[in-house]
């Protein structure tokens, strides 16, 4: 599970919308590749072998809703730059200066002005009211009470995890407590925080919804997994705990940092698998217990 | 009157009588206080900070396409703290290649091309007056910004090179060498900023003054051409946000230094504060760095479709409304970092609101040319590209506008497109046609039209070669600031288009050598200029070519506004401010 970073291509789900698409754009890319060959540029062995252009195929719950709205942006500008280019171009081929022929003496027309105002106005609100209403409706509602809390905190560079014990609760967390030692500020007053036990990698059961509890240890950085469609910047001095989502798809991914973070940000990542719910309580058992054997044999050191 | 007389080209000789006392070298062309030759200092200037910043997006292109491959020719040559052994670049310094590109070209390139090279060329020459109301503090301001970009670009020479946490230098990674490893190149960048905003500053209280205090007898400020309209309230937003920066500037240089903090998590700091004071003056900044070039580009319109600006007031208002909305915005640039999420509501609000006079101009300029008679020179094809390319712009900024989605694409190329379109597609589009535009009055000798166009063409369609594509390797969800994509398994299969995309990039540096001959060879040896080669209204093109030191014989009186072209009943097909209508011109009220 570990080790299979290249294994993301076996994992090629189907999604008819998306597609649609993808052969869209295909007439484009083809045109681009030829360039390419003939310029004699090497073309790496690709991982997604199809919708190059576009975006991943989405792995989360809130990314479809996501995908629709960027869909339904993607619709409008289109047609708004198609449109208005189609007539800006119109004009200027007509319009070109020939013998003869004076320009209109107009200073302009203030209802055409009040209408190209109202419109807009009234497109762009009803838009931010959708982006609103979507944005609330991702972040800001309460997760279902099912939901799995995982603790991620990132550093320079890299991101470490911590899965509740048994209780299914993490510890309670201070950032003020956050050190090299105590990579995720756990209270060490607090019973349960004792059950925790970490992880190098985002193991995640399907279809569940996974909150997570972001800190930073040293500069600012990003939460990032681009077919959740998910972003956050980690902060540190603050915990960020509103962040949730579902994963859909079994699969592995990748998170990403991305906001520059210093000279090793270019490679800052750590990997995700979305397994199964029975592949995860394996994992998650194979976990607690190796913790639990660990802590036994070092409980005459306590934390500090 | 001669009709060249004053030269700003060292070495040749001044026709003198139209002075009432010679200046000395060192007067005329070094501490010059004349406007229009600061002007052009300040145009030599950016030209090479403009080549050097080019250089740089070279450097960052080459890596990203043959990631870790030597650079030809000069990879071994450069410092180890910007390549390894072999020449290849290193992660540590390809962050430092990214964050100089994007400062040399807001704070050397574009903004002192719009404001030092245009606003002072154009504001006293169009209002009427015989220079900026502060010569002195003119002078200042061109040196104080020479010296500030000579700050930032030292920082190569210095330990660890170039400061490297992004042209924004999001604390605490800026704030602690610790952290970023550049604690000088950072040092560095905090004090050329500090004095790259005196220098705003000054121009910016320069130009303010003599807008509201020096126009001719007639010159209303609804006769003002939308280049001066543009710049006057530019010249607001610098006043009001580059203090910020500075502010932001000097806390950034004590945290990094003498162990203040402001901006760490520790002691009481606060990390976001940091990107409130930054995005407060960035936010602005964008427009500041868009508002004077949409001026010149209706100038250039206007003049070159015969036809008055379609919706003058319009226009101003939308001008004014920009300015306004700009100040209240910059929490979109927060969406995603850890700011409240219902504060990120409020500014998703006032984001889509400021859409709105962005896309009144963009139909009143499509007014402009419907029904007009275009003529194509190279400064029109730029100022048309500039529409097509700030729509594109415009609309890629919507979908950042929209929270949800912004969630994907913050923080990938998507937003490097966006940002591209705007300021490359936009503002720079702008500043080559105001170049060409205003070249004849600036040297007295007309540019080349057919090298021109070339330029024209060969920049529209490798920068549209360049940039699109980035818009696609954004939903690919390729980060910003990444120095080597195939690391990451989502990003392997987009390298093809990355290595188009610097391919175009490298055909788009190089577009700029034609522009680079044909300005320098026309300023010796291109036609000479008559007074008005575009037949134009504002007053500055009823003066010689070059115009004298002091500007204009008698203060000129303005009838009417800037605009009147194609007036039913006269002969000629443009009006000039400085002259009455003729009893059988019949002009429209607006």
């Amino acid at each position: 599970m570990l080790d299979d970073k290249n294994q993301s291509s076996k994992y090629d789900f189907p999604d008819s919308r998306m597609n649609e698409s993808q052969y869209r754009k295909c007439g484009f890319a083809a045109l681009l590749i030829l360039v390419l060959l003939a310029i004699g540029v090497p073309v790496h062995a690709a991982e997604r072998t199809t919708g190059l252009w576009w975006m991943p195929d989405v792995a989360s719950k809130g990314g479809d809703q996501i995908d629709q709205l960027t869909y339904f942006i993607y619709y409008l500008t289109g047609g708004v730059f198609v449109l208005t280019q189609i007539v800006y171009v119109y004009f200027l081929i007509k319009y070109r200066a020939k013998k003869g022929v004076r320009a209109t003496y107009s200073h302009g027309n203030n209802q055409l002005e009040i209408v190209w105002t109202a419109i807009p106005t009234a497109i762009f609100i009803g838009l931010w009211g959708y982006s609103n209403h979507m944005w609330l409706d991702i972040l800001h509602k309460e997760p279902p009470p099912d939901t799995m809390q995982v603790g991620v905190t990132a550093y320079q560079f890299g991101f470490s995890f911590q899965y509740p014990g048994a209780s299914g609760n993490l510890g309670r967390s201070d950032v003020k407590l956050l050190s090299a030692s105590n990579l995720f500020g756990n209270d060490p007053n607090d019973p349960i925080t004792k059950e925790d036990f970490q992880s190098s990698v985002l193991e995640l059961p399907v279809n569940k919804p996974v909150r997570i509890r972001l800190n930073s240890r040293d500069v600012i950085h990003g939460f990032y997994i681009p077919q959740f469609r998910i972003y956050q910047d980690a902060v540190p001095g603050r915990t960020i705990d509103w962040v949730w989502f579902i994963p859909t798809k079994v699969g592995s991914f990748e998170l990403a940092c991305s906001q520059l973070c210093g000279s090793g940000h270019y490679n800052m990542k750590a990997p995700i698998e979305v397994v199964s719910q029975a592949d995860f309580d394996k994992w998650y058992k194979g976990k607690l217990a190796a913790a639990a054997s660990a802590s036994s044999t070092s409980a005459a050191a306590p934390a500090k | 009157m001669a009709e060249i007389i004053a030269h700003t080209i060292p070495g040749e000789l001044h026709d003198s009588h139209a002075h009432p006392h010679e200046l000395s070298f060192f007067r005329k062309y070094i501490w010059s206080e004349d406007h229009k030759t600061i002007a052009l200092q300040y145009l030599f200037t950016s030209m090479a900070f403009l080549m050097i910043g080019g250089l740089l997006a070279m450097g960052v292109r080459f890596q990203l396409a043959f990631p870790n491959a030597p650079i030809p020719l000069i990879g071994t040559l450069l410092p180890s703290w910007l390549v390894t052994s072999a020449g290849a670049v290193q992660p540590g310094g390809y962050n430092g290649l990214v964050t100089m590109h994007a400062t040399v070209m807001v704070f050397l390139v574009i903004m002192p091309f719009l404001i030092g090279v245009f606003g002072n060329f154009l504001i006293p020459l169009q209002i009427g007056a015989p220079d900026m109301a502060f010569p002195f503090f003119n002078a200042l301001s061109y040196w104080l910004f020479l010296c500030s970009g000579l700050i930032l670009l030292s920082s190569f020479f210095v330990p660890a090179g170039f400061p490297a946490s992004g042209w924004t230098s999001y604390a605490p990674l800026s704030s602690h060498g610790l952290f970023n490893g550049t604690q000088a190149g950072q040092s560095f960048w905090c004090v050329g900023l500090f004095v790259n905003g005196l220098a705003s500053i000054a121009g910016a209280a320069n130009y303010i003054t003599t807008v509201i205090n020096m126009r001719a007898p007639g010159m209303s400020m609804f006769r003002l051409p939308l280049p001066v309209w543009a710049l006057f309230v530019t010249a607001i937003l610098l006043l009001l946000a580059v203090p910020v920066l500075s502010a932001a500037a000097a806390m950034l240089f004590f945290d990094l230094n003498f162990g203040t903090s402001f901006f760490s998590a520790s002691n009481y700091g606060q990390p976001l504060l940091w990107q409130h004071l930054f995005w407060f003056f960035g936010h602005p900044e964008v427009y500041i760095m868009i508002l004077p070039s949409m001026g010149l580009v209706s100038e250039i319109i206007a003049v070159n479709s015969r036809k008055p600006i379609f919706g003058y007031k319009a226009m101003v208002y939308a001008i004014v409304a920009i300015a306004v909305l700009g100040f209240i915005v910059w929490g979109h640039h927060m969406f995603v970092s850890g700011m409240n999420i219902v504060l990120s509501a409020t500014f998703s609000f006032s984001t889509v609101l400021i859409a709105v006079p962005s896309a009144i101009k963009t139909f009143n300029w499509m007014g402009t040319v419907w029904r007009g008679s275009i003529r194509y020179t190279t400064a029109m094809c730029f100022a048309l590209g500039f529409v097509s390319m700030f729509v594109i712009g415009g609309l890629s900024g919507i979908y950042m506008a929209s929270t949800p989605v912004d969630l994907f694409i913050h923080h990938t190329y998507f937003i490097v497109a966006h940002i591209h379109y705007v300021l490359f597609g936009g503002s720079l589009f702008g500043v080559f046609g105001a170049i060409y535009f205003w070249f004849p009055k600036m040297f007295g000798r007309m540019m080349n039209e057919t090298w021109g166009k070339i330029h024209f063409i060969l920049a529209f369609v490798f920068f549209n070669c360049t940039f699109f594509p980035m818009h696609n390797l954004g939903l690919n969800g390729m980060m910003r600031r990444i120095a080597d994509p195939p690391l990451y398994d989502h990003l392997r299969s987009s390298q093809p288009i990355n290595i188009f995309v610097s391919v175009s990039a490298f055909c788009l540096g190089l577009s700029t050598i034609p522009f680079l001959i044909n300005f320098f060879y026309s300023i010796f040896k291109g036609p000479k200029a008559p007074r008005n080669p575009w037949e134009s209204n504002t007053l500055e093109w009823t003066l010689p070519s070059p115009p004298v030191h002091g500007n204009f014989a008698t203060t000129p009186t303005v009838y009417h506004g800037p605009y009147e072209y194609s007036v039913p009943g006269m002969d000629t097909d443009y009006l000039p401010q400085s002259e009455p209508a003729p009893e059988a011109a019949k002009l429209a009220a607006h």
